[in-house]
């Protein structure tokens, strides 16, 4: 297997599942309003805040209006500093160009700090086929890498597991260390988890990193961790390569800053994150460490497609997870759920962009249009309107199951007679009234056993919502 | 036609044209930017910055000392290695500003980190009021792999050298002329909460990190 199968179309089955997942619901119910505090609480911190979210959507903007310059002009920064570029149009080519930088050196171990392109390019599957063993280093990634499962949320990889099993896997996986060993504290797990992968970094050939940005002026790749294991990533083995998508350019150090404001704070709700690291090119001639090789890998995969559509701005995305950490769809299911790399608003929207409507065109039907993402996205991705695009998309292309084409159908054909919806509806409420005059409520109504099965539905009093409307005016008018 | 080329064309046919694109890119390249709001925390005055600066990095679960003069720091370091219950040793580059010290009792070896190292020793050339974050050039005078390898990474920054925001901190590194592999932003130790979303301190790098805070 070189990449995670798309499981996208099959949403609705996946969300039966996690909903039956007692340890998921569990790990989910712990995690969920930690995020969602400390974000208030950050962004609270800066009275500016707002104004440096337009500052940083306009600068993405002012980007995407220019990408191929600010590309080619990072490429001469990059090629300048003894670095390399390749350009990678698929997963597939970003597949064959990081094994044939590999095979270059030989290489038996990579070593990778967290990226979600090596996600979307299925490197971790691709390299194991090739004989290459890849290391996750990030602690969230190491868990899932052992359990062999995709990550469940961009910044938070193992946030749908809970400690418990965390220390089942520790037992079972590192067998080389004594069976009886205490692993009731949570730092006695961190430290083994360390004392391993510290071995590691001193072992591998590459090290694999991903992107947070790329500078154009310096030809500096930017990578935003807690935890170190990004940055022993990249200086201890003899080669560093980025992986990152094309979109990540940004003019200026002074830029990067203005994203750097708004991204640990959306995120974990930090001021800033233990380690920004700002790298160009190989190690200088006079350095004792660092890597004697760098190399970028900028992927496209459908991205350029995206530019100049209505979903263009999905490119703004800096990757924070702050629109999954405040989606109650993503809060109840997890991410596996999704199906694919991406979940949450932000995978419900580029999911079905990059592998996509046919695959991923269910995904954005998992919203209630609350709005939360869009009222919290440091860039200010216009995310439930980009859901609704999708949602035309699918119905035109008659993706969208039976039963829902149907009832829309249905529903539009009343709906375009406003007579004679004004009528039905009258006639629907005056029956449903009368039938729930007794209790109030309905437990049980034909066709509404989605809602029905959750709670009870309310008996309609007093006529329909036109009715209401037309004797409020007229009380207006008459006064 | 290579694969940069045909993605450089889909951009460009899906781009609005014209000449004064490339000027845009080139006047924004050479430094001018529009107007861009910044936070309060980036505006301290110089004589509010250091005690802003060490706030900060305390936040961020740093702990920071001050002492009076460079010449100080082998006695300070050496309170500190004896506090936390560690040896009379340090790691740390060539660092001239270190290499100028009398040491005493304090062991200095020289060179890059090692698979264990209990304390490593780095000068950072700016700190960041703003943030409280240390930033730190890689190259031989401090080695990058010292900054993420020491189990308790010792920091020494000068006072002069914290600056209030990002903006003032790229242009004193702009105008230095040095051009390090990497530039390594780091506000307190290292942490994760992957175990059962609980943070915990000492993730891969430094479970503690202490700053010299040296005066003029």
């Amino acid at each position: 297997m070189t990449a995670h199968e798309p499981t996208s179309r099959l949403f609705k089955e996946n969300v039966k599942a996690a909903m039956a997942d007692p340890n998921l619901q569990k790990a989910m119910k712990n995690a969920g309003e930690g995020f969602v505090g400390k974000r208030r609480a950050a962004a609270g911190g800066v009275p500016e805040f707002d104004q440096i979210r337009d500052a940083a959507r306009d600068l993405k903007n002012h980007v995407l209006g220019h990408l191929d310059l600010y590309l080619a002009r990072y490429e001469e920064k990059v090629t300048a500093a003894g670095g390399h570029v390749h350009w990678a149009e698929t997963a597939e080519d970003m597949r064959r160009i990081v094994l044939d930088i590999c095979r270059s050196v030989d290489a038996k171990t990579v070593n990778k700090g967290k990226t979600m392109i090596s996600e979307e390019a299925g490197i971790n599957g691709w390299l194991e086929e090739n004989g290459i063993r890849p290391v996750e280093t990030d602690l969230g990634e190491y868990i899932i890498q052992l359990r062999g499962e995709a990550p469940s949320h961009i910044i938070a990889p193992a946030i749908h597991v809970t400690s418990d099993e965390v220390e089942a896997l520790f037992r079972e996986r590192h067998t080389h260390l004594p069976a009886d060993r205490n692993l009731s504290e949570l730092s006695s797990m961190l430290s083994e988890a360390r004392t391993i992968l510290r071995q590691k970094y001193f072992e591998a050939e590459v090290g694999i990193t991903g992107a947070n940005m790329l500078i154009a002026e310096t030809g500096q790749s930017i990578i935003v961790t807690n935890e170190g294991n990004g940055d022993l990533s990249q200086s201890l083995p003899k080669v560093h390569i980025v992986l990152a998508s094309l979109e990540k350019i940004v003019p200026t150090m002074e830029d990067a800053a203005t994203v750097l404001r708004v991204l640990a704070r959306s995120a974990t709700g930090q001021d800033m994150s233990v380690y920004t690291t700002l790298s160009s090119g190989p190690r200088r001639a006079e350095d004792p460490d660092g890597p004697e090789q760098y190399h970028v890998i900028l992927l496209d995969n459908g991205r350029t497609e995206m530019v100049g559509t209505e979903f263009q701005e999905m490119l703004r995305c800096i990757r924070c997870g702050a629109c999954m950490n405040h989606c109650p769809v993503y809060q109840a299911v997890g991410g596996h759920a999704y199906g694919w790399v991406y979940p949450g608003p932000m995978g419900a929207v580029l999911t079905p962009s990059l592998i996509g409507v046919e695959e991923g065109g269910m995904l954005p039907n998992a919203s209630t249009f609350c709005g939360r993402c869009e009222a919290v996205c440091p860039m200010r991705i216009p995310l439930p309107k980009m859901m609704r695009h999708w949602r035309e998309r699918e119905f035109e292309r008659n993706l969208s199951p039976k039963a829902a084409r149907y009832g829309l159908k249905f529903w539009a054909a009343f709906a375009e007679r406003p007579a004679l919806y004004r009528l039905a509806t009258r006639a629907a409420i005056f029956a449903l009234g009368l039938m729930g005059r007794k209790r109030g409520r309905f437990a049980k109504l034909p066709l509404a056993g989605g809602w029905t099965a959750q709670r009870d539905f309310p008996a309609p009093e007093g006529g329909t919502f036109m009715a209401a409307w037309a004797r409020a005016q007229k009380v207006k008018g008459a006064r | 036609m290579s694969a940069r080329d045909r993605i450089l064309a889909r951009l460009a046919s899906r781009l609005a044209t014209g000449a004064d694109r490339e000027a845009a890119v080139s006047a924004r390249l050479a430094g001018e930017r529009p107007d861009t709001p910044r936070p309060m925390q980036s505006r301290t005055t110089p004589e509010e910055r250091v005690e802003a600066f060490i706030a900060r990095a305390v936040k961020a679960d740093a702990t920071a000392s001050l002492i009076g003069s460079m010449a100080d720091l082998p006695a300070a370091l050496a309170d500190e290695l004896r506090r936390r219950n560690l040896g009379p040793s340090v790691r740390a580059g060539s660092d001239p500003a270190l290499a100028a010290l009398d040491w005493g009792g304090v062991e200095v070896s020289r060179g890059v980190g090692r698979i264990e190292e209990p304390a490593t020793l780095s000068v950072a050339p700016y700190g960041l009021a703003e943030t409280g974050s240390l930033a730190f050039c890689s190259g031989p005078e401090n080695p990058v792999t010292l900054t993420f390898l020491g189990e308790t990474h010792f920091a020494v920054v000068r006072a002069g050298d914290i600056h209030a925001g990002f903006e003032e901190l790229f242009a004193a590194h702009r105008a230095s002329g040095r051009d390090p592999r990497t530039l390594n932003f780091v506000t307190g130790p290292s942490r994760s909460a992957d175990i059962g979303q609980t943070l915990q301190l000492g993730a891969h790098g430094p479970v503690a990190l202490h700053i010299f805070v040296v005066g003029e």
